[in-house]
C-alpha cells in the first residue's frame, strides 16, 4: 500500500493506494502544533478500521506546507550571512522594487538574516572566474568569535561569481565544518550554481533558513510512524513537481517549498494525457487562493524564479518584492487571492469587489457561523444553490443559509439594490473574472491562446467556477477529476522521483570551443546519478534530459528549451537556437533582428523510472447519496430560479447529460449551467461541454 | 456611500479587471522582449488605453511619473492626424514640445478599430538606450539646447496601414549610437500595442462597444469621486513649500528653486508653482505634462482608494506654471535631465501637503534616481553603453519606518545585477552597500544611502551621471532630522587622499583602471528622535546603520557594547538633560 498526504491549514488529506488497486480517501483536523501528529492518527485510524496490518504500507509520499509556514510566521532559524566584502547588504538591497505604486504605508519585507548577522570576508572571484583577490581566512576569525557568543543555528554562504569558481565557498565551508561541526552550512554554488547575486543569496539564505526545522519536522515524521510500526521509506514533493527522499529533501529543503501545489498539478497532466488532452490549464481554488497552472502537450511549465512569503493580491508578474526571492525550478503556478473564504465588498466608487482580503478557514464564510459576518464567496455560492444547503465535506462541516443570506443582504444588496440572487451572482462572477485573471497570467501573458485548451478543476471550490470560468475564457471543455477535493494528496502518488541540476555557462552558442558547455552537462549526469544511486535507484533506472536556457545576446531574460543530446556538438547547438526563435516568436510574435544568442545556464533533469502506474479504482462517495435529489439554484438574470437535478458523479456514466445539473460529492460540488453537458469519461474524469451561453 | 457611478456594478468590476489586465500585459510584452536593460530590468516605461476622445481610461503597471504625462501626448496626435488615422497605423513622437517628456521616451500610439469604428488607442511610452545627441544615453544635464540632445521625432506615423515606414526607420537607427536596439527595443513597444489592440477588441467584442463605452464613461467618473474625496478631506486653506536643486547642471552650487503653493477649495486643488526659478541653462528644465505627472503622482499616493488611474482622477486637479519657468521651458532649453526636476516636484509637493494632511505624507525620500551612462570602448574595441539608476531610501512617516534599500515611489525601477553588470560590460563593482550613520534620525527613522563603487576596465569612456541631494539634503518632518547629503568622488592618485570630489551633474571622460563612488543621500526622519525607542535605536547599532556616537549624539541614547546593551541611567539623564541639543520642531 502507498500513502499520499497533504497537508493544509485546517484539514490534512490522506490517500491511500491498496494493493488491490483500490483508492481510499480521508481528511483528518490538521494539527499545526506538530504536524506529524495528524498524519499518525490518520494512517493508523485507516490501518484499524481496514483490519490492515500498518507492514502493508510500503511508500509514504508527502507535501507539505511547514517550510512555507515557517517563512511566512518567520519561525525559521537563526541564520548568519558571509558575502564578498563590500556587499553585505546585497540581501537586504534585493532588486529595489516595490510591488505596488502609490502606497507610502508599504513596508518591505525584513530580511531573513539581520545585518548584525551578515559580514563581508575578503576574497574576490571576476566573472571568468579568476581569482582577483584571495580568501583571507583569518578576516573570518572576529566573525568565528561573535558566533561562540551567540545562537547561530545556521550559516549560508555566497560569494560574488561562485556559480563560476566555488574555490573559496568550498574552502569557508571546510573551515566551519571544522570549527563549528554542529551548524547547517548552505553553500551558494551547491544550492544554486547560477548567476544573479541577489537571486542566488536569498534562495541561498531561504534554504539555511528553513534547514533545521524541516530536518526536525521530517525526524519527528519518521520516528512518530516508526514507533507505530510504519517502516516505510518517506518521498518528499519539490516544488518542480518530482520527488525526492526525505533525506534529500532535509539537505536542500529550498527545493520543498511548494509542494502542495506541484502535486496537484503533476497529476492533472497524467490524467490530462490518458485522457487524451495534451493541452489543459488547471484550476486549483481552495479556502483562500486559486492557482493556475499549463500543461502543454503533456508536460507542465516550469518557471525558473519566483518568491515565496508574500501576500498574493494580483497574479501578474510584474508585482514582485513582497516575498522572499527563490530561483529554483517551480511548476509556473500563477496565484490569485480568490477562494471561498475570499470577502465580497462594495467600495466607495460602487463598485463590487471580491479579495484578496480572506475570512480563511478561521472564523471562515459567514455561514460557517464563527463569528465573520461579512460575505464570501462561499456563502454567495451556498445563496445560488451550488452548495449543499446544511453541510460541506460529506457531513463533516455544519453551515447555515440564513447566516449567508443576512451577510450578502446586509452587506451588498442594500448598497447596490441589487436582489439577494443577483448580488450572490455578482459576487460569484467577480470572484471568476479574479480566476480569469490568474489563467491569463499563466497562458495569455506567455503567448498561449487559452481556448486552444481544456479546464482541469480539482480544490474545494475549483468545479464549483470552473464552468463559467471556462465560458469567459472561449475554454470548449471542463474536466473534474475524482475526489477532486484531495486532488494534491492524490497527485502524490502518481509523481516520479526526480532531481534537477543546473550550471550557469554564459557563453555565445557561435563559441567553437564547446567544452565548457560540454564539462557543464557532464558534471551534472555525474552529480545527479551519484545522488539517486546514494537513495537506491541504479543508473539503469534513470532517464536523463537535457535543457538550456537561451537568450538573444543583450537580453536579460532567457527560455528554457529542450536539448535531444548525448553529445555536445555545434547541430545540436543550432537545433536549440531553431527551438529558442521557435518558442520565441509564439511568445513574443517576432524574431530578434540579429542571430546572436547566448546559452546562459545548463539544466538537466534525472528521473527515475518507476512500476507504471494502473489505473486504480476509487472505492464509492456514499456521502453525497443522503443530499436532497432536486433544488433551486440561480443561474444568472438569463435563467433566474432553475429547479435543477442533484446527482452522483457515477449517475453520469453512460450518456452526456444536460445542464442545468449539480453533482454533489464528498468534498465539493460540480456546477453544471444550462448551456452545457455533463458526462463521464473511461477515467471517471466528469467532462463538461460548453455551450454558449 | 454617497454615489454610485455605474447602473451595474458588477460590469463596472468585470470592465475594470479587464482593461487592467490588456494594459499590464502590454508591459510585460515589453519586458519579455525588448533589447535594453532600461526597458527589461529597470522598466521605464507605462502603457495605457485611451478611448476615442482621447481620454486615458487606464494605465498599466508601470512607471509612476509617467502618470500625467499620456493625456498631454494624446492631444499632439489627435491635434496632428484628428480623425485620419486608419487600422495598421502607428503613430510615434518624442518631441518634448509637443506633448513628450524627454527625447529618450519615444511615445507609440496604435489606433484600436472595431470594424469600422474607432475605439481608442493602445499607448506605450519607453525609455530608449541612446537618442543620438552630445553625449551617450541622451540624458545628459549638462546641455543647453535641446538640439544637443539628439534626435527629435515630431508626430509622424512610424507604420501607415500595417506597412512599415522605411524612411522613418532608417533615420533613427542613423541617428543613434545602438541602432539594433533602439531599433529592436521599437519592435517591442510595436508588438505591446498590438498586444494592446487585440485585448481591447476582444472586450468589445463580449460587452459590445456601446456598453463598453459606457463603461469608459463610468470608471472616469469613478476615479474623479475618489480624487475628489481625497481633496475634500484636506482642510481648505493655501500651503506652500519650497524645495531646491543643489544646480542647473552647469553652473555649480547655484541653488534652483522649487515652489509648490496649494490652493484647497473643497473638492478642487489649484497647483501653483509660480515662484519656481526661471528656465535654467541646463537640461534639468521639465515639460509642463512632466510637471503634472509630479502633482498627480503626489495626490494619487495619499488617496486611499485604488481606483484606476486615469484621465477623470486629474479632472478636479489644475496645475499652474508660468511660461519660460523651470517647469514650462520654451523651446529650445534643454529638458533631457528633467526627471530630477520632477522628483524635487514631488518632495515640494509632500512638503506642502505635510502641512495640511501631517499624518499622510512621509518625510523626503533620497531625492529621486542617479542615473548615469558609460558609453566607451572595451578592450577588445567593441563599443560598449552602459547605463544604470541608483537609489534609494524612503523617509520616516507617522507610525511607519523608513525604507532602507528601495526604489523612489514614483520611479519603481530595478537595481542592475553585479554579476550581470560584471558580465556584459567592462565595468567591476566594488562595493553596493548601506552607509552607515546616513538615515535622518526620527522616531521614526529615514532610510539610508547606499554607496555603489565600480572601477572601469575598458579603454576609456565618456561617463555622464545626474545626482542631486548634496547642498539640500531630503528634509526630515515633524522634528526629524534631515538625511545625508549625497556625494561623487572619482579616483584621482594626484589628489592627497586619491579621491577626488565631482559636482552634483557632469559629463567626464573615465580613464581604464579608474575607480568612482556614487553615495545617495539619505531619508529625513520623522519625529523628535530622542522618542525613539531605545530598542529600536540599539537595534539599529548593533545592524551597523547606527554608530554608537550617533545614538548618543541624534536619539540621546547610550548603547554600551560587548554585550550589547542600553545604559538606562544614563539615557534617562541624556533624554531628560536640557544640555543636550534641542531640535526646533517647526524648521527642517
Amino acid at each position: 500500500m502507498r500513502v499520499g498526504i497533504d497537508i493544509g491549514g485546517t484539514f490534512t488529506d490522506l490517500v491511500f493506494l491498496c494493493s488491490d488497486g483500490t483508492l481510499h480517501k480521508r481528511k483528518v483536523p490538521s494539527t499545526p502544533a506538530d504536524y506529524a501528529e495528524a498524519i499518525i492518527h490518520g494512517v493508523k485510524a485507516f490501518c484499524t478500521e481496514q483490519a490492515m496490518p500498518v507492514s502493508e504500507i510500503a511508500e509514504i509520499v508527502h507535501a507539505t506546507t511547514v517550510a512555507t509556514n515557517a517563512i511566512l510566521e518567520r519561525k525559521g532559524a537563526r541564520v548568519a550571512l558571509l558575502t564578498t566584502e563590500g556587499f553585505r547588504d546585497v540581501l537586504e538591497l534585493r532588486r529595489i522594487r516595490i510591488p505596488m505604486s502609490y502606497d507610502l504605508d508599504w513596508q518591505k519585507p525584513v530580511p531573513l538574516v539581520a545585518r548584525e548577522f551578515r559580514f563581508g570576508v575578503r576574497e574576490r572571484i571576476a566573472a571568468n572566474g579568476a581569482t582577483l583577490t584571495p580568501l583571507d581566512a583569518a578576516s573570518l576569525e572576529p566573525v568565528f568569535q561573535q558566533w561562540a557568543a551567540s545562537d547561530i543555528e545556521a550559516v549560508a554562504v555566497c560569494f560574488l561569481h561562485a556559480y563560476r569558481n566555488p574555490q573559496h565557498e568550498i574552502a569557508v565551508g571546510q573551515l566551519l565544518k571544522r570549527r563549528f561541526p554542529a551548524l547547517r552550512v548552505s553553500l551558494s554554488h551547491e544550492v544554486l550554481p547560477e548567476m544573479l547575486e541577489y537571486e542566488r543569496t536569498s534562495t541561498t539564505v531561504v534554504n539555511a533558513y528553513v534547514a533545521p526545522l524541516i530536518a526536525t519536522y521530517l525526524d519527528r515524521l519518521r520516528e512518530g510512524l516508526g514507533r507505530c510500526g510504519v517502516a516505510a521509506p518517506i518521498l518528499v514533493m519539490q516544488s518542480n513537481g518530482g520527488l525526492i527522499s526525505a533525506g534529500l529533501a532535509a539537505e536542500r529543503p529550498v527545493t520543498i517549498i511548494e509542494s502542495g501545489p506541484a502535486a496537484g498539478v503533476v497529476a492533472a497532466a497524467q490524467i490530462a494525457q490518458a485522457s487524451g488532452h495534451g493541452n489543459v490549464i488547471t484550476l486549483d481554488m481552495g479556502g483562500t487562493t486559486a492557482k493556475a497552472s499549463i500543461i502543454e502537450h503533456g508536460d507542465v511549465l516550469r518557471a525558473s524564479e519566483y518568491e515565496v512569503g508574500g501576500a498574493v493580491s494580483v497574479s501578474s508578474r510584474l508585482m514582485r518584492g513582497n516575498g522572499y526571492a527563490l530561483r529554483i525550478p517551480v511548476i509556473d503556478v500563477s496565484e490569485v487571492g480568490a477562494g471561498g473564504g475570499s470577502l465580497a465588498t462594495v467600495d466607495t466608487g460602487g463598485s463590487l469587489r471580491v479579495g484578496p482580503r480572506s475570512a480563511g478557514s478561521v472564523p471562515g464564510p459567514a455561514c460557517y457561523g464563527r463569528g465573520n459576518e461579512w460575505p464570501t464567496v462561499t456563502d454567495a455560492n451556498l445563496v445560488l444553490g451550488y452548495l449543499n444547503e446544511d453541510s460541506l465535506a460529506g457531513g463533516a462541516l455544519g453551515i447555515r443559509r440564513d447566516l449567508a443570506e443576512n451577510a450578502i443582504t446586509q452587506h451588498i444588496s442594500g448598497t447596490t439594490r441589487l436582489s439577494l440572487h443577483e448580488a450572490a451572482y455578482g459576487i460569484h462572477q467577480v470572484a471568476n473574472s479574479n480566476l480569469v485573471r490568474a489563467i491569463k497570467s499563466v497562458s495569455v501573458e506567455r503567448g498561449r491562446d487559452p481556448a486552444e485548451f481544456a479546464l482541469m478543476a480539482f480544490g474545494g471550490a475549483g468545479p464549483i467556477h470552473a464552468a463559467a470560468v471556462a465560458l469567459e475564457l472561449g475554454v470548449r471543455t471542463v474536466l473534474i477529476p475524482p475526489a477532486p477535493g484531495v486532488f494534491s494528496a492524490y497527485g502524490l502518488l502518481r509523481a516520479e522521483v526526480e532531481q534537477h541540476a543546473s550550471r550557469t555557462v554564459l557563453t555565445s552558442t557561435a563559441a567553437t570551443d564547446l567544452t565548457a558547455i560540454a564539462t557543464a552537462y557532464r558534471e551534472m549526469q555525474t552529480e545527479l546519478i551519484v545522488r539517486l544511486e546514494r537513495e537506491g535507484y541504479p543508473a539503469s533506472r534513470v532517464t536523463i534530459r537535457y535543457f538550456a536556457d537561451l537568450r538573444y545576446r543583450g537580453q536579460s531574460s532567457e527560455i528554457t528549451v529542450p536539448m535531444d543530446a548525448t553529445e555536445i556538438n555545434t547541430d545540436a547547438l543550432r537545433l536549440v537556437e531553431a527551438r529558442f526563435e521557435t518558442e520565441f516568436e509564439r511568445s513574443y510574435g517576432h524574431r530578434g533582428p540579429n542571430k546572436d544568442f547566448e546559452l546562459v545556464t545548463c539544466r538537466m533533469i534525472a528521473t527515475v523510472i518507476r512500476d507504471s502506474w494502473q489505473d486504480a479504482r476509487w472505492t464509492t462517495d456514499h456521502a453525497a447519496a443522503a443530499s436532497r435529489q432536486q433544488r433551486d439554484v440561480y443561474f444568472g438574470r438569463q435563467h433566474g430560479l432553475l429547479p435543477t437535478p442533484v446527482v452522483t458523479r457515477e449517475a453520469l456514466a453512460g450518456r452526456a447529460h444536460q445542464g442545468p445539473l449539480i453533482v454533489q460529492e464528498y468534498d465539493t460540488s460540480v456546477v453544471v449551467p444550462p448551456h452545457c453537458t455533463a458526462a463521464l469519461d473511461d477515467h471517471v474524469n466528469i467532462v463538461l461541454n460548453i455551450g454558449t451561453a | 456611500m454617497e454615489r454610485k457611478f455605474s447602473s451595474d456594478p458588477v460590469r463596472l468590476e468585470l470592465v475594470k479587471n479587464g482593461i487592467g489586465s490588456v494594459v499590464d500585459e502590454m508591459v510585460l510584452t515589453v519586458v519579455r522582449i525588448a533589447y535594453s536593460s532600461i526597458m527589461k530590468d529597470t522598466m521605464d516605461m507605462s502603457s495605457a488605453f485611451c478611448d476615442r476622445h482621447g481620454r486615458m481610461i487606464a494605465q498599466g503597471l508601470s512607471l509612476p511619473l509617467h502618470l500625467g504625462s499620456i493625456p498631454d501626448a494624446m492631444d499632439a496626435v489627435r491635434a496632428e492626424y484628428g480623425d485620419t488615422l486608419a487600422p495598421g497605423d502607428v503613430v510615434v513622437f518624442n518631441d518634448p514640445y509637443q506633448g513628450g517628456m524627454h527625447l529618450p521616451d519615444i511615445f507609440m500610439f496604435k489606433p484600436v478599430f472595431v470594424g469600422e469604428h474607432l475605439l481608442g488607442y493602445a499607448v506605450l511610452v519607453a525609455h530608449h538606450n541612446d537618442m543620438g545627441g552630445r553625449v551617450p544615453g541622451s540624458s545628459a544635464a549638462d546641455s543647453t539646447e535641446i538640439f544637443q540632445e539628439g534626435l527629435q521625432i515630431p508626430v509622424l506615423k512610424l507604420y501607415e496601414r500595417g506597412v512599415p515606414c522605411d524612411t522613418l526607420f532608417k533615420l533613427i537607427a542613423r541617428n543613434v549610437r545602438v541602432p539594433d536596439t533602439v531599433i529592436g527595443d521599437l519592435h517591442a513597444q510595436e508588438a505591446a500595442c498590438r498586444i494592446g489592440e487585440r485585448g481591447l477588441c476582444e472586450l468589445a467584442a463580449r460587452y459590445g462597444v456601446e456598453t463598453l463605452e459606457q463603461c469608459f464613461d463610468e470608471l472616469l467618473n469613478y476615479s474623479e469621486h475618489a480624487a475628489r474625496r481625497t481633496i475634500s478631506a484636506i482642510p481648505d486653506g493655501s500651503y506652500t513649500c519650497t524645495d531646491h536643486l543643489d544646480d542647473d547642471g552647469i553652473t555649480p552650487n547655484q541653488p534652483v528653486t522649487v515652489k509648490v503653493t496649494l490652493h484647497v477649495k473643497g473638492d478642487e486643488l489649484d497647483v501653483d508653482l509660480t515662484g519656481s526659478s526661471p528656465q535654467v541653462r541646463g537640461a534639468i528644465n521639465s515639460t509642463l505634462s512632466f510637471a503634472k505627472s509630479a502633482v498627480y503622482f503626489a495626490i494619487r499616493a495619499i488617496m486611499s482608494s485604488d481606483a484606476p488611474n486615469n484621465a477623470g482622477f486629474m479632472r478636479p486637479i489644475h496645475v499652474h506654471a508660468p511660461v519660460g519657468t523651470l517647469f514650462n521651458p520654451r523651446r529650445p532649453a534643454a529638458v533631457a535631465a528633467r526627471g530630477i526636476s520632477g522628483f524635487r516636484l514631488i518632495d515640494a509637493m509632500f512638503g506642502a501637503l505635510a502641512q495640511a494632511v501631517p499624518l499622510k505624507p512621509r518625510a523626503a525620500g533620497e531625492g529621486g534616481t542617479t542615473s548615469y551612462s558609460i558609453g566607451g570602448r572595451d578592450t577588445e574595441g567593441r563599443y560598449v553603453l552602459f547605463r544604470e539608476a541608483l537609489m534609494g531610501a524612503w523617509g520616516g512617516g507617522f507610525e511607519r519606518e523608513g525604507i532602507d534599500g528601495v526604489a523612489n515611489p514614483a520611479a519603481n525601477i530595478g537595481n542592475a545585477p553585479i554579476e550581470m553588470v560584471e558580465s556584459q560590460a567592462p565595468i567591476r563593482v566594488e562595493q553596493y552597500e548601506f552607509a552607515t550613520d546616513s538615515g535622518g534620525a526620527g522616531k521614526w527613522r529615514g532610510g539610508m544611502s547606499v554607496v555603489r563603487q565600480l572601477r572601469f576596465l575598458g579603454e576609456e569612456a565618456t561617463f555622464q551621471l545626474r545626482s542631486d541631494r548634496r547642498q539640500h539634503p531630503p528634509y526630515g518632518l515633524a522634528g526629524g532630522l534631515p538625511g545625508a547629503a549625497s556625494n561623487n568622488l572619482i579616483e584621482d592618485n594626484e589628489d592627497n587622499n586619491g579621491w577626488r570630489q565631482l559636482p552634483t551633474k557632469f559629463t567626464t571622460r573615465l580613464k581604464q583602471g579608474q575607480a568612482f563612488r556614487h553615495t545617495t543621500a539619505g531619508a529625513g526622519g520623522f519625529g523628535d528622535p530622542r522618542e525613539r525607542d531605545p530598542q529600536q535605536v540599539l537595534a539599529d547599532v548593533r545592524d551597523g546603520k547606527v554608530s554608537i556616537n550617533a545614538a548618543r549624539r541624534d536619539y540621546a541614547v547610550c548603547v554600551l557594547a560587548s554585550p550589547w546593551r542600553i545604559d538606562q541611567a544614563a539615557t534617562a539623564q541624556l533624554r531628560n538633560d536640557g544640555s543636550t541639543v534641542k531640535y526646533d520642531h517647526g524648521k527642517r
